[in-house]
C-alpha cells in the first residue's frame, strides 16, 4: 500500500495505491495523519489507483472526514472504482463523503 | 468638528472629569458586557446582536453644548457607557431585563420604559431603559434593550434626519406613525407566530410519543422528533450483530427526501413502512454485508436498506433503485452501478419472489 501526499491547487491530495486491508491500515493511517490537520485547504482522495478498502480503512477516511468537518473543511473522494464504490454503499456510507 | 464647538466653563469642566474617567469607562463597558452576555448564555437566551460602547470625546461635546448646565457633575451623565441588546421577539426583551435586573443594580429613577410612553394614538420608537449599576459599585451605564425590528424602526428614523432640527410637516409624520404601527404589529405578530410554533412542536412531540404518529404529517421537525425515539436501532442493530460490526452515528435527516419521495406523509406510514420492512431489510442486508469482514456499518445502514426494499416490492425494479440512489447519493452515472449491485442480491431474496409473481 503507498500514500503519497502533495499539495495541488490550494488541496491537499492524497493519492493511494493498493489495497487498503486490514494489515495495511497501520501503516496507511500513520501515512495520511498529515491529513487530520489540514486547516483551511480541502482534502482529496485519490482513490484512482485503490483496489481495496476493508474496515479499517473506512474508519481512517472517517477520521479524516470527523477531523475536517469539525474545521469546516471538505473532504472529497476521487476516482474510486466498482468495487470500492459497493463497500462505501453497503455499510451505508456514501452519502457520508463527497464523490468526484 | 467637535473640536470647533467651544464649551462654557461648566462643560469644560465635566469633559475635564470625564477625559480622567475614561479609562474606568473603558474597563466598566467590558466588565458589564462580559457579566450580562455569561448570564444570557446561562439561561439559554440567544440574542441577535449584543453591542457595547464608551460614548466618544466628541459624542459628549455636542451632549454637553446642548444640555451641560443640566449636570451637576460627569457622574449625572448616565449613558458614558452603553450596552444594546437587540432581541429577536418582543417577550424576549422582558427576559434580558429581567436578567439585567438580576445581575446589576438598576437605578429605577432614571430607568425608562419606551414601550410604556406612547400616547394611545401614537407610535414609534420603542425600547426598555436602564440604568445599571455593577453590584460592586461604579459609575452607571446605560442598557439599552429591544427587538430587531424595534432597533430598525430606531435606525431608519435616525437616518431619515425625523428628531432632526428640521420641523417634519404633519402628512410626514403620519406616514412614519403609521409605518412604526405596522412594525409594532409585525414583532407582536412573530411573537404570536412562534408561540404557535411552540405549542405546536410540543403538540407533536406528544403525538409522537403517545404513538399516535397517524396524526403527525412529516417535516423536518417531526422526523427529528421521531428519530429521537431511535426507531431504526433495533434493525440496524440486527444487521450490526452479523458481523459484529461498529455502528458509526451520522444524521439520518438526509433521508428525509426520500421517504417523502417514496410517499410517505405521516409518521404513521414511516412507522408502518419500518414495520413492514424490516425483515425483508434485513435479509437483503445480510446477503450484501455476510460474505464480507466489514465490520462498521453507518447508522443510516437499516434507512437505506429498508428504503431498497420498499422500492423493489413497489416494482420500482432498476429504475427504481437509480432514482433511489440519486437522491441518497445525489445523481451520478455510478448508481447505475450500485442499483445493479442492488439488483443482482435482490434477486436471491424471498420477497422477490413475489414481487416477480405478482408481475
Amino acid at each position: 500500500m503507498n500514500v503519497r501526499i502533495e499539495e495541488i491547487d490550494g488541496n491537499m491530495v492524497a493519492f493511494l495505491e493498493g489495497n487498503l486491508d486490514t494489515a495495511a491500515a497501520p501503516e496507511t493511517e500513520k501515512a495520511m495523519n498529515p491529513l487530520n490537520d489540514v486547516e483551511g485547504k480541502d482534502i482529496i482522495i485519490d482513490c484512482t489507483a485503490l483496489d481495496y478498502i476493508s474496515s479499517a480503512g473506512l474508519r481512517i477516511f472517517l477520521g479524516i472526514l470527523q477531523d475536517a468537518e469539525e474545521k469546516e473543511g471538505h473532504v472529497y473522494i476521487r476516482g474510486i472504482n466498482d468495487k470500492v464504490r459497493a463497500i462505501f454503499a453497503i455499510t451505508g456510507f456514501s452519502n457520508i463523503f463527497e464523490f468526484i | 468638528m467637535g473640536n470647533q464647538i467651544k464649551l462654557d466653563s461648566h462643560g469644560e469642566m465635566l469633559l475635564g472629569q470625564y477625559r480622567k474617567l475614561q479609562p474606568t469607562l473603558e474597563d466598566l463597558a467590558k466588565e458589564s458586557y462580559d457579566i450580562l452576555r455569561h448570564a444570557l448564555r446561562e439561561q439559554g437566551i440567544y440574542v441577535t446582536a449584543m453591542e457595547y460602547r464608551v460614548k466618544t470625546e466628541k459624542s459628549l461635546i455636542g451632549k454637553l453644548e446642548l444640555k451641560g448646565a443640566k449636570y451637576k457633575s460627569v457622574d449625572d451623565i448616565t449613558d458614558l457607557v452603553g450596552i444594546r441588546v437587540i432581541t429577536f421577539y418582543n417577550d424576549e426583551v422582558d427576559k434580558v431585563a429581567a436578567i439585567a435586573k438580576r445581575v446589576f443594580d438598576i437605578d429605577w429613577k432614571e430607568s425608562v420604559d419606551k414601550r410604556k410612553l406612547h400616547q394611545l394614538d401614537s407610535f414609534g420608537y420603542n425600547s426598555l431603559h436602564y440604568i445599571c449599576r455593577l453590584k460592586t459599585g461604579g459609575p452607571r451605564f446605560e442598557l439599552q434593550m429591544r427587538t430587531a425590528l424595534q432597533h430598525v424602526w430606531s435606525t431608519i428614523e435616525h437616518d431619515t434626519g425625523y428628531k432632526g432640527d428640521v420641523k417634519i410637516p404633519r402628512e410626514y409624520k403620519r406616514q412614519f406613525s403609521r409605518l412604526a404601527g405596522m412594525m409594532e404589529l409585525i414583532d407582536d405578530e412573530f411573537s404570536r407566530l412562534r408561540i404557535l410554533l411552540t405549542d405546536y412542536r410540543r403538540q407533536t412531540l406528544a403525538l409522537v410519543k403517545s404513538g399516535k404518529l397517524d396524526d403527525v404529517p412529516l417535516s423536518a421537525e417531526t422526523f427529528r422528533s421521531y428519530l429521537e425515539l431511535q426507531p431504526f436501532d433495533r434493525l440496524n442493530r440486527r444487521i450490526a450483530a452479523v458481523n459484529q460490526a461498529e455502528i458509526f452515528a451520522v444524521s439520518m435527516m438526509s433521508y428525509l427526501p426520500v421517504l417523502e419521495s417514496l410517499g410517505m406523509e405521516t409518521l404513521g406510514d414511516v412507522q408502518r413502512f419500518i414495520d413492514e420492512n424490516s425483515d425483508d431489510a434485513y435479509q437483503l442486508a445480510i446477503s450484501q454485508l455476510a460474505i464480507t469482514d466489514l465490520d462498521i456499518l453507518s447508522s443510516n445502514s437499516a434507512l437505506q436498506y429498508l428504503c431498497l426494499v420498499y422500492v423493489l416490492k413497489h416494482n420500482g425494479g432498476r429504475e427504481g433503485l437509480k432514482s433511489l440512489f440519486d437522491i441518497i447519493n445525489g445523481e451520478s452515472d455510478a448508481n447505475e452501478m450500485l442499483a445493479d449491485l442492488m439488483m443482482e442480491q435482490a434477486k436471491t431474496q424471498s420477497f422477490m419472489q413475489y414481487v416477480i409473481q405478482q408481475k
